[in-house]
């Protein structure tokens, strides 16, 4: 059983502008993680550096200008896949995202999902939290 | 540790599957058991990991066992445990005040 993670933003800038950030390396590393060779052309391959996870082997997939692009991610370790699709909305952007390939029954993925949460402290306070106040 | 169960409680095939068929409503345990291919006893030890991580609600009716999904932990599983879901939806934030500082 794999699991799809799905998460969407707006942003108050042309999709034109949003495929920048998504596509060119410079703008890449000032929110997500530094690539020094991601391009939006099906076939390339690139790599994003993790930092503590490591640098991370990718190939582009599918690619529709300021619409839609997507690549393997982790090859050969997670095997996940990442799609961003940019959606005019307004005068802005609507940015989804999925992060596809999650299997919990495998264990490298256990162990990159309990590594995370460790990341996370304030997560588990909430999650305890709400468990209590749930009925028993 | 809750946190502990949690995690326990859903890296199971089968209690994961558990928790899809309750989706439906409430079932007994025999009822649970025999759409696995596993012994009863075997079954009713995956609905205890799942009833200590308030995954679901056991109730007493007469000489069976009726199991409840319990939602709201499930909807905080989702929301909040999934440490990637958690790591996008900040570096989209992140994204988002980026472009809005370097607006010009």
């Amino acid at each position: 059983m794999t699991d799809t993670i799905h998460v969407d933003q707006f942003l108050a800038h042309p999709p034109a502008k949003v495929w920048r950030m998504l596509t060119e390396p410079d703008r890449l590393a000032r929110w997500w993680a530094a690539s020094g060779d991601i391009r939006p052309e099906v076939g390339h391959r690139f790599t994003i550096d993790m930092g503590a996870w490591g640098m991370q082997r990718c190939t582009v997939t599918e690619v529709e200008e300021e619409r839609l692009l997507s690549y393997t991610f982790a090859e050969g370790e997670m095997d996940w896949t990442i799609t961003w699709r940019l959606a005019a909305e307004g005068a802005g952007t609507r940015l989804f995202l999925e992060h596809g390939g999650f299997d919990l029954d495998d264990p490298r993925h256990q162990n990159a999902f309990t590594n995370m949460s460790r990341g996370w402290p304030g997560i588990m306070p909430r999650l305890a939290r709400a468990l209590d106040e749930v009925p028993a | 540790m809750p946190e502990d169960l949690l995690f326990t409680a859903m890296a199971n095939p089968v209690r994961r599957r558990l928790l899809e068929l309750l989706r439906d409503g409430a079932q007994t345990a025999g009822a649970l058991a025999a759409q696995f291919e596993l012994s009863r006893p075997a079954v009713s030890e995956h609905l205890q990991i799942l009833r200590r991580a308030s995954l679901v609600r056991e109730e007493v009716r007469g000489r069976e066992r009726h199991y409840h999904l319990t939602a709201e932990p499930l909807a905080a599983v989702s929301d909040w445990l999934h440490p990637f879901e958690r790591f996008w939806r900040d570096r989209m934030r992140t994204l988002a005040k980026i472009m809005d500082e370097e607006d010009d």
